[in-house]
Parts: C-alpha cells; structure tokens; sequence
C-alpha cells in the first residue's frame, strides 16, 4: 500500500492521502502527503473504525481545489457514494482504495456489505444478510415496543455524539438543535429527538455503525437506523449506498405509487 | 368523576382542497365532532415528518394530514411528496411503538365537504376508542425498568 | 350623505311604521331608514313619500337628534349629464305578482310567494331566520312549493316562457328549511317539469330527493283552499297514475317566474332598446348581449331569464363588447391610484388587533362571541380587541383602519369566516392602512366552527378561542413579506378553434391583443360544422364562414391548424408554450391562455345505437335533414328517445342542450311532412328560457310527447330486415306502448374526452371535475376563471351549453383575459421559499423535489436559492430540507411550530 500511495502522491494524483498511523499500538486517521509519506505503514487487518469520510469532508472543504485519497472500509465507501449524491464531495476529487473487513468484524456489524466496490487489500468475508438485532426487535410485540425504546432513550444525554460521527450528517446547522422542534435543556431530551434523526437517516445512513459504539449511554441507535433504512428501501425500493439514484425524500419522481384519485 | 377522554386531534389541511373541503362541510352544515384543530398549509407538502413527530411529542392524540387527490395537487407534484414521507412516518411510528392508527393521511378535494366530515368523525372516533396516546417523554423511572 | 355615520338614530326616533319591502312586505320600516344591514353606502335616507314632515309639515324628528348634522330637508332631486361611449344594460326583473291567479289564496298570509320565503329564511330578514310562518309565528310542519308561477303560462299572465331559475331555487329552499327546522320538516314541491340542466344542479337535484327527503309530486295544482278553523292550507292534486289526492300544508309557497318591470320597458323605449319575446331585450343568439342599438349592451335577465352564473357570464361579456368598441380610447380617462406607503414595523414589538365577528347570527348563534372576545385580550401580544356583526362590512373596514392608526396595532386576526372567503378584502384594508397586507391572519370559527359544531356551543367556543390563539402566536411571528413587479407579455394564446376558441380570439384581437388560435384539426369551426341552426331557427353555417373569414383575415391573429401543445412553461404573464404544429415544433410566448377544446358527442351502448342507419344522433340528423335524405323524406314516424348517456348514475349530469335540440328536430321534420307521426320519449323536458316556445309550437304541431322514469328506460329492438321497434309506458295510459318509427333519434351525452382534457389540464395546472370538465374557480361568482391565474375557459369544455351560451362564455373568458393584458406589470413574491444560505448545505434535495422547477443550484456558492418569481409557495422544499435552511415566509418552520403548540396547550 505504501508503494501506491507514494505514487498517488508523486503523480500528483492526490494532494493528500488519508490512511492510517498506529499510535501507541492504535491506528488513528493520518493525513499523509509527500512530505510524511513514508511514515505510512504497510497495510493489514484491522478492527478500529473511524468516520473517515467525515474527516475527508472537512478537509476537502477546508481545501476546495486539492484532490485527497482515502483508504475505505465497505461502508465508508458507501458513505462516499452518499456523500457524491448528496453534492457534498466531487467524485472528480476523491481517489479511493479500498480495504475488506475481517470476518469477525463483519458478523459484529451483521454488515450486508463488508468490503468496498474498489478493493485493493483484504480479503472479502461473507456478508452477513440479516439482522439478529433487528429480528429481536420485530419480534416483540408492538405494544411493548414504545417502553421498551423509551427505557433506552430515557437515558441520552444530548452528547449530539451520533450526528457529531455520522458520516452521512453534513448539514451546516443541525435542526436537532433548533429549539422549537426539540425544547432546549431538557435531559433526557423528548423522544422526537430521536425519531428525528431517524427521519433524517432515511435516505442516508449506510449502516456503519459508528453512532451506537460512540454513544455514551449504550442506545441501541444501530438497530433503529436499520429499521429505517429497510423501511425505505421496502417502500420505496431505494439503497442507501449505491452510487446511483436518489433519496426518494428529495426526489419528485415522475409518477405516485398510488393511483391518481377518484374520477 | 372523571370526565370523559376527548382527543386532541391536530389536523394540516392543504389551503387548496382540503381545508376548502372542511370550509365545504361547514357550508353544507355537516356535523363533525370539535376535536380537531385545523392548521392550515398551502400544500400537503408543506408538511414534514419534524411537524408530525412534533405534534405526538407535544400530546396529541390523533394527526390528520390532508391534501389533494394525487394527480389535482394544486401544485402539481407536492402531495407526492407529503406520500412519500407520511408513508414513512407512519411505519417509522409504528416501529417506535406507537399504533400507526394515530396517523393517517387523507385526500380530500375541495368538492368533497361530505368526506371531510365523515373522515373527521371516523378518525375522531378511533382515536378515541385507542385512548389517550402514550406519553413520548421519556421519564427517568422507565431507566429503571419500573 | 358625506356627514352619515350609520348610526341608526333617525330610524330609531322615527314615528313612521311603513311596509318593508325589502323583507318582501313580511315586517316593517320607518319613514328613515336604511335599505337593508349591507347597503353599499351604508347611509340612512327618508322615505319621502312616507315622511310626515313632507306630508304635513310637522315632525323632523330625525333632523333633531342626528349627532351629526346630517339631515337635510331641502335636499333637491339632482340631474347629471354623462359623456360615455357605451352603455351597458342590467336592470333586472321584478318577481311576478301572483294575485292574478285568483284560485291560489295569495291574499291569505300563509299562501306567499319564493321571495317573501327568501326573506323568511334570512337570518337579517323579518323573523331573524327563525322559520315561522306569516300568520300566527308558529313553525310549520308542511311546505309545499309550487312551480311555474308566472311562467310558461299565457292565461293568467303573459309569460310563457320558462323563467329558468325557479326549479333550482325551490329545491334550495326546501333543503335549507330542513336545515333551519330540522329534518322531520315534510316539504313537497309541485311541478311539471324538473328543470335542472345546469353544472353540478342534476347532482343537488338526486341529493335533494334521495338524502334529504324532499318530495318531488309532478303535478301542477288548481287551487288552493284555506282550510276553514285553521291557517292552513289544502291542496288538492293528480297523482301521475291519475289519483285525485289532496294533503293539507301549513305554508304554501309560489314559486314565482321572473319578469321585466314597466319602468324597465320604459327606460328601453327611452333608449330606443327593441324589446323582443317576453318582453326581454331583442337580441340574436349570435350577439347575445348586443341590443338593437349599437353601443347598448345587455346582460342579465333583461337579456332572458337565467341564473347567476350564466348572468355574470353575459356581465362579463357585455364588458367585453363594450371595451372592444372603446378600445382606442383605452387609458384616455383613467387616474393612477395614490401610492400607499408602508410603516415599517420589523423593529416593533407585534401589537395585535382582533376582530371577533358575530356574521349576524352564522357565528353568534352558536360561538359565545364575547367570552373569545374576552379571552383574546388575555392572550399574549394583543393590544386590541373588538366585536363586530359583520367584520367583511364596508364600514367596519373604514372603522379597522381608523383603530390600526388610533392604537398603534402592527398586526391583525379576524375571528371569522373563512380565509378563502375575505382574505383578500382584509388584505386590502391593511394596505390601505399602511400595513403590509400579510401582516394578517384569520381563525376559522364560522365554516370549520360554528356551522359544524351547531349542537355543541359550549366546544365550539372552546375551539374558537384555541383557534384565535394559534391565529394570535402564527401573526406574531409573521414580518412583512415584500412584493415584485413581473412584465406583462401581451398576447394571447386561445386553445381551440371551434365558435366559443373563435369568438374569443375576435374579441381579444379586436381589442388590440396578437392572438395565437391553436387548433388540433385541419380546418377551424368544430361542432359548429355539424350544427343546423340556433335553437329559433337561425342557420349556424353562414354565421360561420362569416366567423371563419373573419379570423383568418384578421392581422391580429395568427391561426395554427394540425396544431398541439406539447409543453407549458410559465405562469400568468409570463408563459412561454411549446406545440407541435403539423410535425414542426414552434414556441409561443404568451400572457394568457384561454381554453376552449369544446367536448364530443356521445356514442351510445344502448338503444341499438350502431345496429341500424335509422338510428341517429341529433347531430347527425340535423346534416340528414339539412341534405333531405332519403330516410327522412320517406319516413312516416319518428321517435326522439332524451337522456341518452345523460342523468344516469354513472353520468349524473344533464347535456342542456338536448332536449331544444329534439324539439327543433322534431318541429323540422313535422314541417316537412306535417302527417308524420313523431314522439319524443322524455324523463322532463328542459326547453328553459325562451324555448319553451318550441315545446309550446310542438304540441300544437302535434309532436306527442310521452314521459318515462329512470328505472323503466325505453326498450329499441332493431329487426333482422332492418325495422325499428321501440317499447316505452306511457306515463298517461301506464301501460306500454309499442312505437314502430322510421327514424330513432337519440338525445346523446356530450362528453369529454378525458385523455385530450386532463393532459391539457395538467399543462396549464387547472383542474378537472369529476365528469372531466374543467373546473372553475366559482361556481357562480367566476365561472370562466381557473385558480390558476391567467388560464380562461368557455364553451363546451366547461359544461355542455347551446350556441349563444357559448359565444357568451368565450367574450367573458376575453374580457377577463384582457384584465391580465391591459396591465403593464404583475405583482408576484408574497408567500414565497426562500434559502437561508448560511444553513444551505448544497445537498440540492430542494432543487429536485420543487414541483416547479423553481429552485436553482449555485455553482460557484454551492448553495440553493429559489427563484422568486417561478416558486408558487407551496412550501415542498421547506418540508424536505432536514436542516430547516430553507422557510416558506408566511408559513414558517417557527409559525407551524408555534401553531401546533398552541393547538395542543389548552
């Protein structure tokens, strides 16, 4: 890996590349550039898991002009389709390799996709297809569900953690914190706080996961954004995650799923 | 002794069809039964799914959104939209626990006073039956599983 | 005049009773008084001919406790001399008098007539709205109507035409005294024929009889007798199988035709006005509202007997005519309105007024209107509060703005009726009072209120009162919403080049205007190609190829044959249409568009339509006529079978236009062979109007006329040898009779072809009903305008109509075509989206879900902004975008929030 990305770098294909540097036995997100390329490490497996694409969003619009690279996992490859559909990144300015999961990992995260469409390092392990949280879920009964969710929202405490390392929320003021949608200094805050996240994840979440390990109070965000994501894609036969097509939310489209009214 | 339970139903009536529907009802004296609280949009797809949640949070029992037949929105494609998105609400509240029957959403014209009246009464009348909605706070004694 | 406040004082001392005779003579009235609670003034006048001062000298009652000065007794009749280059014609009728009908008891109290019930029924009239009746107060239990009163009647009276009117306001009367009296009230209307051909009326007519219980008894009354020892009524009658029946009623009402006053008549002698039939202005149904005297026009029932929205049709087109005529002297007389300035309140706490309205009893009856008037003054922000009777009143509008200036206020709701109703006039007083117009809300306590809670006062005043709250915390929010000027393209785009597409583009072009007549055949003239003849007789080809010559010639119309629209872009002023013109694409850019696609004839599925060549369509029998074909001219019995397709449950509407259309043809064909047996086979017959002449011409022709219902349709049986067998029961003899014509003609639908109507419709954003004709914006108050600004309809694809309705039609969508060109520049913002760009993220989920293209994706900011003059305010994009950055001003994300709180805190 290091072999390539100093060519990227020298070819002046990329500006910057965003992989990784263990530091004290931990891989962190590292910004490499000609300068510091060899401190780049050779590539293999690992569990640590970041929002890379959220960094690389960050830098780009603070760089406008610079091309950057990044190295992905399976779903921070789909946040960057999302990112491209969205407008939020310029597929022309993103140079990507990829890298598979390990398979632990991949039955950790029930991941349907645990490698990128550009796999360069890794071997691709099985996807797993359904969601044993989820299925835990549909199977209690509905009326036990609302206590049930309500016992975990109970304890948020308004860390705004999950939005801050969602890679896919991008907006430049969040209406969570709009304080005629959700009261302000109220802890925990209602629960229309996160059936609004969710509502804003339908479309976008690419099923990373990164919300419910961040999360400080252990609420089962992942399972809820699943929901979601199955949701529209029942519905609406739309993926999150695929470089093609667009958020039924904001598409028009030509036709209703519904006959047109009474004649 | 207790009063009776009455809904609150909160209602977003499109400015086009619907809310001249219900305007219809009253020309034509239909009877419907005053639970319900209009908010009057320019389009059904004015309404978001923010609105919706934010009206469960803050205690109603029942939220009717209505707007025009698809194919007569008054511009054009925006109750398109308002499917699309209550579609959702309304599977993503009944996942969270809630009964989706709090929820519905409604295509009245401007001609059809006589439906607005008998979806008001209907809905009005099964949110009832359903009884008040469950509270959306989240309440620091559920943390303990009582 | 100029010192009257309306105050009421000089009625109040006035010593003089007299009868009122706006409450039809039911109440009374003093000597000073004024002509009803919504007269435009609202002045107090004296009676003169009742005053005791011009009597006998004494009194001036009045005069003495005016507080402002404002009787003058030596007020002198004044006169006027006016220079003007048209005059136009609408005085009206006066109800006929029903004393001539010496065995209806009109002089007992409780025989009146449609008016007097009318007045009865208002809620401003002599019982305040409560239903009682004349004699003793007490409430009736029994209503009978009878119909044609004073129509299609030449031995009381001479007036045998149809007044056109009466059939439709008796149905109304009966429903809304159920309404007032409760539903157990038993009404029964007598009539001969049921005459509701108008749009959407066969449909009130079925909901009448089928869900309200009115009873409809065909049979025309003799006599009524006052019932000795009582103050009711008997009425004796002739069921339909020929049982004399009689019932008792306790209030009787004549449902009076309408007729032209003598003043009237003398006023056309004055104006040198021929007067034709009836005694209505002469006109030719080719110019329906062009009297004998060029440069006086006519419209209204002075015209014919018709009802309201066929008489602010002809209004409409009188206006027409006469702007044709002045059009070079457009402008020459018109003042620029002043330019009203605008207070700026955006640094200003919101000071709000609140207007509680009683509308006479609609709201007070059932809303406590002072406890919400009470509550608003708690409400937060509201530094006013006030009551009124009528809010929409022209002096209550006076008076709102003396208070805006007097208290300061930055802000107003009206607690009444619906924004759909008033909106506009409440608007219009802000700005006149130097508020921006949209600093201005409404809460509906009268349509969404008191008129569906009628049971529940107590919940309706709660709601009322929540309902002003949330109106209160919206307005507060609201800041002023700023306006733009858009050009004005002035020309026209008319679809269809039938009589009403053409009739349009004339009276457009002839004002000045480029017309662009678009039409999708090869040549111009559409069912008036087929037509024979006006229904009295004048021949509809020659005026045609006049019509035709006339628009090919004229330099200000451009004629586009083979012609469609594939495309419209634009809104009113500004549209831009693309069309496909014989395989060549062409692009017009025009400010208006009036649409006249006319409708087709029905194919009928029954009655062995397509089995025989003996059996037509009027249509086509008009041409077989016309040419003397040799079915017609051998043939010795003819039978009219009406209601083909039309007033049926899957097509519950009348086509107008048949039942004359039948009786023309059948009056041709008996002139042709006067020995020819022909029958028209009927459910009623609707010759309205002035038709009633053919109807009157065939009987005595001796055209039979046998009547059938619904549920026993004629059966047509169609030999292997090509004879025509047609089984009907008479409606006299109730039993069947079998007719063996030579010729069947079937009065067929006229119907829209729903593909060519609703792809149009969707182009130019109208709406189609449930018939798939185009939907006007009112009924009766527009009904050649859309919702959609700057699109016009007439002819046929509003509603079936006959020929001179449709020229009619088609000059009123001109004229008001020509209101949206006359001007220089159209105001457009207002309720408008727009992008906070500091929030704007880019994302474009916006851009792709405006339903009209109105939002536009910055390159170089990377963010969105809407286009202002493109975005209809539908608020699509505000729902979508998740983090709020883009508002619908007038419906914000913090009002809607706002609302729902206050919805949801009592």
């Amino acid at each position: 890996m290091k072999t390539k990305v100093r060519q990227l770098l020298e070819e002046g294909r990329v500006d910057a590349f965003l992989a990784y540097k263990t530091i004290h036995g931990v891989p962190f997100p590292t910004l490499f550039t000609k300068e510091n390329v060899d401190e780049l490490e050779e590539w293999a497996p690992f569990k640590a898991r970041y929002p890379v694409t959220k960094i690389l969003l960050a830098q780009a619009r603070q760089n406008p002009g610079k091309t950057f690279g990044v190295l992905v996992r399976g779903c921070e490859e789909r946040s960057l389709y999302e990112l491209f559909k969205w407008n939020q990144l310029s597929p022309d300015k993103v140079v990507v390799l990829g890298q598979a999961c390990t398979e632990d990992l991949a039955l950790y995260c029930e991941c349907k996709k645990p490698f990128p469409d550009q796999l360069d390092y890794g071997e691709a392990p099985a996807p797993v297809p359904r969601s044993r949280r989820l299925e835990e879920l549909e199977a209690m009964p509905e009326t036990d569900r609302l206590q049930w969710w309500l016992s975990h929202f109970n304890r948020c405490i308004r860390c705004h953690g999950c939005r801050d390392v969602c890679p896919v929320c991008f907006c430049t003021e969040c209406s969570l914190e709009h304080k005629e949608l959700i009261p302000a200094r109220k802890l925990p805050p209602d629960s229309s706080f996160h059936l609004v996240r969710a509502v804003h994840m339908a479309g976008r979440c690419i099923d990373c996961g990164l919300c419910e390990e961040t999360c400080p109070a252990g609420i089962p965000l992942r399972a809820l954004y699943k929901r979601v994501n199955d949701l529209v894609e029942n519905i609406f036969d739309y993926q999150t995650g695929v470089p093609d097509g667009k958020s039924p939310f904001s598409m028009l489209g030509d036709e209703s799923f519904l006959p047109a009214g009474p004649r | 002794m207790q009063n009776p339970f009455e809904p609150k139903i909160l209602a977003f009536l499109c400015n086009w069809c619907s809310y001249a529907g219900a305007d219809l009802a009253g020309v034509s004296r239909l009877q419907y039964p005053p639970n319900i609280r209009v908010v009057r949009v320019m389009c059904s797809g004015t309404v978001s799914p923010h609105h919706v949640i934010h009206a469960f949070q803050r205690g109603a029992d029942g939220v009717l959104v209505a707007g025009c037949h698809i194919g007569d929105c008054h511009y054009l494609k925006g109750n398109y939209m308002t499917l699309k998105r209550m579609k959702f609400v309304q599977e993503l509240i009944r996942f969270a626990g809630y009964n989706p029957e709090r929820f519905r959403l409604e295509w009245i014209s401007s001609a059809e006073g006589v439906k607005f009246a008998e979806v008001v009464r209907d809905f009005t009348e099964k949110v009832r039956s359903l009884g008040p909605a469950p509270s959306f706070e989240a309440s620091p004694r559920l943390a303990m599983g009582l | 005049m100029d010192k009257c406040i309306a105050c009421g004082t000089c009625a109040e001392k006035c010593p003089r009773k007299v009868t009122d005779e706006y409450n039809a003579g039911l109440g009374k009235r003093k000597a000073a008084y004024v002509k009803f609670p919504q007269a435009v003034p609202l002045k107090y006048v004296i009676d003169k001919d009742h005053c005791i001062y011009f009597e006998k000298g004494k009194c001036r009652a009045c005069e003495k406790f005016c507080p402002t000065q404002a009787v003058n007794f030596d007020d002198q009749d004044r006169e006027f001399t006016l220079e003007v280059g048209s005059v136009i014609l609408a005085p009206g009728f006066e109800p006929f008098d029903p004393g001539v009908y010496d065995t209806y008891s009109y002089s007992h109290p409780n025989v009146i007539t449609s008016m007097e019930f009318e007045r009865i029924l208002s809620s401003s009239g002599p019982f305040e709205g409560h239903l009682v009746r004349p004699s003793d107060h007490q409430e009736p239990k029994k209503i009978a109507w009878l119909q044609c009163v004073g129509s299609r009647d030449i031995h009381h009276c001479d007036n045998g035409y149809c007044s056109g009117v009466c059939c439709m306001y008796a149905i109304k009367e009966a429903a809304i005294a159920k309404e007032h009296a409760g539903a157990d009230l038993n009404t029964a209307i007598f009539f001969m024929d049921m005459r509701t051909p108008g749009k959407d009326f066969d449909k009130y007519y079925e909901r009448a009889k089928a869900e309200k219980g009115v009873r409809f008894i065909r049979s025309r009354v003799h006599s009524i007798e006052p019932l000795p020892g009582t103050d009711d009524l008997a009425i004796q009658y002739v069921t339909e199988d020929g049982r004399i029946t009689e019932e008792v009623f306790n209030l009787v009402v004549l449902s009076v035709g309408l007729q032209i006053s003598k003043d009237t008549l003398e006023l056309a002698e004055k104006l040198g006005v021929e007067i034709g039939d009836g005694r209505f202005a002469a006109t030719s149904p080719f110019q329906p509202v062009q009297t004998s005297r060029t440069g006086i026009y006519v419209c209204g029932v002075f015209q014919s007997p018709k009802d309201i929205p066929l008489s602010v049709m002809e209004a409409s087109a009188a206006a027409a005519e006469s702007a044709t005529l002045l059009a070079p002297a457009r402008n020459s007389l018109t003042r620029k309105p002043p330019e009203l300035s605008e207070k700026d309140v955006a640094a200003q706490e919101p000071r709000v007024g609140v207007f509680v309205c009683h509308c006479g009893v609609n709201i007070a009856g059932v809303v406590d209107v002072e406890a919400v008037a009470d509550y608003a003054e708690t409400l937060p922000g509201v530094a006013y509060v006030e009551r009124n009777l009528f809010t929409c009143a022209q002096d209550t509008q006076d008076k709102m703005k003396q208070i805006i200036e007097e208290h300061n206020l930055n802000r107003i709701v009206v607690a009444a009726c619906s924004p759909r109703t008033h909106e506009a006039l409440f608007q219009e007083t802000l700005k006149q009072a130097g508020l921006n117009k949209y600093l201005f809300e409404m809460a509906n306590i009268r349509n969404q209120g008191s008129w569906v809670h009628m049971n529940e006062p107590e919940a309706a005043t709660e709601k009322a009162k929540d309902l002003v709250r949330m109106a209160v915390a919206k307005v507060a929010l609201q800041q002023p919403l700023g306006e733009m000027q858009l050009g004005v393209t002035k020309s026209a785009l008319v679809v269809g080049g039938g009589i009403a597409g053409m009739t349009a583009a004339l009276t457009l072009a002839d004002q000045g205007y480029p017309v662009t007549l678009v039409e999708r055949k090869d040549v111009l003239g559409g069912h008036g190609r087929k037509l024979y003849s006006t229904w009295d007789g004048q021949p509809v080809a020659p005026f045609l190829d006049e019509l035709i010559k006339r628009v090919e010639a004229h330099p200000e119309i451009t004629v586009l044959t083979k012609a469609r629209i594939t495309d419209v872009q634009g809104f009113v002023g500004n549209f831009h249409t693309v069309l496909d013109v014989d395989g060549q694409r062409r692009e017009v850019d025009h400010g208006v568009a009036v649409i006249a696609v006319g409708a087709h004839s029905l194919k009928p599925d029954e009655y062995g339509y397509g089995k025989s060549d003996r059996i037509f369509l009027n249509l086509d029998l008009d041409q077989a006529i016309g040419e003397r074909d040799e079915r017609i001219v051998t043939a010795r019995s003819a039978v009219f079978i009406q209601c083909v397709g039309s007033r049926e449950p899957d097509r519950p509407y009348c086509s107008r236009v048949c039942c004359s259309h039948s009786i023309e043809n059948a009056l041709r064909l008996k002139k042709l062979n006067p020995d020819m047996d022909v029958y028209v086979l009927y459910r009623d017959i609707r010759t309205f109007g002035l038709r009633e002449n053919l109807y009157k011409e065939a009987r005595a022709r001796g055209v039979l006329f046998i009547r059938f219902d619904l549920e026993n349709k004629p059966v047509v049986q169609v030999a292997s040898d090509g004879t025509l067998k047609v089984t009907v029961k008479d409606h006299v003899l109730q039993r069947p009779v079998v007719l063996t014509p030579d010729i069947l003609t079937l009065a067929g639908a006229i119907v829209m072809r729903e593909s060519e109507a609703d792809e149009l419709a969707k182009m130019f954003k109208v709406p189609v009903n449930a018939e798939g004709f185009f939907l006007e914006a009112h009924a009766k108050l527009r009904p050649v305008d859309f919702a959609t600004d700057g699109v016009f309809v007439a002819g046929l694809a509003h509603y079936p109509k006959p020929t001179e309705e449709c020229i009619a039609q088609a000059k009123a969508a001109a004229s008001r075509a020509a209101t949206v060109l006359a001007k220089d520049s159209i105001t457009a913002g207002g309720v408008v989206a727009v992008v906070n760009k500091d929030l704007c993220c880019g994302c474009q989920g916006c851009v792709q879900c405006c339903p009209f293209g109105a939002i536009d994706y910055l390159e170089r900011e990377g963010k969105c902004e809407v286009n202002q003059a493109l975005c209809k305010g539908c608020g699509t994009c505000a729902a979508t975008c998740p983090s709020e950055a883009i508002t619908l001003l007038g419906f914000s994300h913090l009002q809607l929030y706002a609302q729902i709180d206050e919805a949801l805190s009592a």
